[in-house]
């Protein structure tokens, strides 16, 4: 099937043949009765710009186009959070229904005419993101912007006798382009919504092998890295490209998906604001070389690009990507804010933090990548200290009310998993919380032996109490006792000897323990002070809790070395 | 109390706890003990909190740990993704030994 733009209606042409495909593909040729029930319930409310937020790519269709034949702009949220879709629907002129109503009822009404083309300077969409302060951006995209995009994939990636299959949201600029407006435009079935799932996604692939279409397939990161190898992938007809969009494959990973699926992996990179900047095959090429029409900059490892899929196409656009130009392309450095993306989701960590300092128990936050293969972030919350939690039940609770809080404005990915709660914000000399306190207080995610810190406190040079916490993962609480499990007293005296030669410096020959007094069972997830004191021989230390005392007791050291003051 | 209950419930608690683990050290669930986890209660959303990473994540954690392959029908699997129940009873059904 030829290709048609956009605004020339290319869903109202004639249907050339009818394709058997199960219902949940999304046939362009066949959406006519579905957005003339749409034009009919849009003709009795009024124009201007309506919320539009439908997971299931037909119905979105159908929607969409009705908007755009009857002169409307479609405003799409990024995701359905209540806070979210109440903010916009108070900017717009109206939200539409899950539904149109009855289908039958539209049908009898008259007949409507569509236009025979639309103005390709007339705004299609309204798309929301995230700012680098937080501030959710609305960014629109005229029809023109749209059909320049579309031509430039069509270009470079014709669909001809193929269909889509996509995993990614329409909500967004990316799978909006590729997944829906693409195929829409090329007259190519398409589908979405559970297609996420890999088990989906295998048999979306052999429908559409059996009805002889060559499937791409629209992804992402999120997915692609956790495509399981038992799918019987080799059997099924093998898709003619894959996309990858949201944030760079690793090296590794997009090799791992080339030999999967059998498929040439093609990663796109751009945003929101810019659409589609630069593209690359990976196990070819790693530069990322611009799409057609696209104009990059690289001046003082920021990025500048000049492009029709702008706003303005003749402007310079700033965007906040740190890169190295490179012959004819340029490399990816990292974001220059505090915009990070969980699962191809952008979220602003300056928010996150805002939006918990409006939580009732938290004074302050700091939000932090911590650079973890899942993506998944830390968060470091100042609590007035009499509501600072003090054993597993209350921490667990107080993690549950913030997290609810949270999901009132942030998507669920973005939602923070690892929590630190302190009086006040660790610092180094300079009173930043810096990198290697970061480390610090995250560093039990990764070894299960070591009490989760919190703080030191350091009264005089000889004494020193540590704020800990027994991570409910500790290792040494397995197969003690299941039905009570507890901190075994040898660590405990271990973990005084460890942060005691870390703080003071005193390192020699364990001579003995005296004086050791085991009086409480410590058990996940209780914080605690240790207390470690100094002494010519060796070092005295108690473990207390909100409980009262745990444990006491002074460990004797031949010392070699000669005291250092820390 | 709960010595002799525990004993008749043996084989089933086992079971109950050990994905209890899975889902813990799978998701890096570090402010969840095995208690915390109602068999009752929604795994995703308002419940456990889990999201749709997390769902391919276990679904991973599946296949590795019993050989269960999730299939096609991706609204009635995912349905056993419901809750720790509806989990074990996948489980119970379709592990390979």
């Amino acid at each position: 099937m030829t290709f048609v733009p956009l605004t020339q209606l290319p869903w109202r042409r004639k249907a050339a043949r009818h394709r058997a495909l199960p219902h949940h593909w999304v046939e362009p040729l066949s959406l006519a009765p579905r957005i003339d029930a749409w034009r009919h319930w849009l003709a009795d409310h009024p124009g201007g710009e309506w919320l539009l937020y439908q997971p299931h790519p037909g119905d979105f269709c159908a929607a969409l186009i009705a908007l755009w034949e009857s002169g409307r702009v479609a405003v799409l949220p990024a995701d359905d959070r209540p806070a979210t879709l109440a903010r916009i629907a108070h900017e717009v002129d109206g939200t539409l229904p899950d539904t149109p109503g009855d289908q039958a009822e539209h049908a009898a009404r008259e007949p409507l005419s569509h236009p025979a083309s639309l103005c390709s300077t007339a705004t299609a969409i309204v798309l929301h993101t995230s700012g680098s302060t937080g501030a959710p951006v609305r960014i629109t995209k005229r029809f023109d912007q749209l059909e320049a995009e579309i031509a430039a994939h069509a270009n470079l990636w014709p669909l001809a006798d193929g269909c889509v299959i996509s995993q990614v949201s329409h909500q967004h600029i990316y799978g909006l382009l590729t997944g829906v407006l693409h195929p829409l435009c090329a007259g190519v079935p398409f589908c979405g919504d559970t297609c996420c799932y890999p088990e989906t996604l295998a048999a979306r692939l052999q429908e559409a092998g059996d009805a002889h279409l060559a499937p791409v397939v629209v992804s992402s990161p999120a997915q692609l890295t956790r495509l399981p190898e038992h799918l019987p992938w080799r059997d099924l007809p093998r898709p003619l490209r894959v996309f990858s969009s949201g944030a760079p494959l690793s090296s590794e990973h997009a090799q791992r998906t080339e030999s999967l699926l059998d498929a040439p992996v093609i990663e796109i990179y751009g945003s929101t604001e810019t659409g589609g900047i630069a593209h690359r095959r990976q196990s070819q090429r790693a530069i990322w070389q611009p799409l057609p029409g696209v104009q990059v900059s690289c001046e003082e490892a920021h990025l500048a690009v000049r492009s029709p899929f702008l706003q303005d196409p003749q402007q310079w656009w700033q965007q906040p990507d740190r890169v190295a130009p490179v012959q004819s392309g340029f490399e990816l450095l990292g974001r220059a804010d505090r915009v990070v993306k969980i699962a191809g989701k952008r979220v602003s960590l300056s928010h996150i933090e805002r939006t918990l300092a409006t939580a009732e128990e938290v004074n302050d936050a700091r939000c932090i990548d911590l650079g973890r293969s899942d993506g998944r972030l830390g968060v470091v919350a100042v609590l007035p200290s009499a509501l600072i939690p003090h054993e597993h039940t209350t921490r667990h609770a107080l993690i549950q009310r913030l997290r609810a809080h949270l999901s009132h404005h942030l998507e669920r990915v973005t939602i923070p998993r690892y929590w630190r709660f302190v009086d006040a914000l660790p610092c180094n000399a300079q009173s930043k919380l810096d990198r290697s306190l970061i480390n610090q207080l995250f560093a039990d995610l990764d070894d299960t032996q070591s009490p989760r810190w919190l703080g030191d406190d350091r009264p005089d040079p000889d004494t020193c109490w540590v704020t800990l916490e027994v991570p409910e993962r500790l290792i040494f609480l397995k197969g003690h006792f299941d039905e009570y499990p507890l901190v075994p007293g040898v660590v405990m005296v271990q973990w005084a000897i460890q942060l005691a030669a870390e703080r003071f410096g005193q390192h020699g020959e364990f001579q003995g323990i005296e004086r050791l007094k085991f009086q409480r069972a410590l058990r996940p997830g209780t914080r605690f002070t240790l207390k470690l004191t100094r002494r010519d021989d060796g070092l005295a230390f108690c473990i207390d809790s909100h409980e009262g005392r745990h444990c006491s007791g002074q460990v004797r050291m031949h010392i070699q070395e000669g005291r250092q003051h820390g | 109390m709960g010595n002799w209950n525990t004993y008749i419930m043996s084989e089933t608690s086992d079971l109950t706890l050990e994905l209890k683990h899975m889902i813990i050290d799978t998701l890096e669930l570090e402010d969840i003990a095995p208690d915390d986890i109602d068999p009752e209660a929604p795994l995703f959303g308002d419940g456990l909190g889990l999201d749709s990473i997390d769902a391919l994540e276990l679904g991973l954690a599946l296949q590795k740990r019993y050989g269960i392959k999730l299939d096609a029908e991706a609204e009635e699997t995912r349905q056993h993704f419901a809750n720790l129940n509806a989990l074990q009873a996948l489980v119970e059904a379709r592990r390979v030994e």
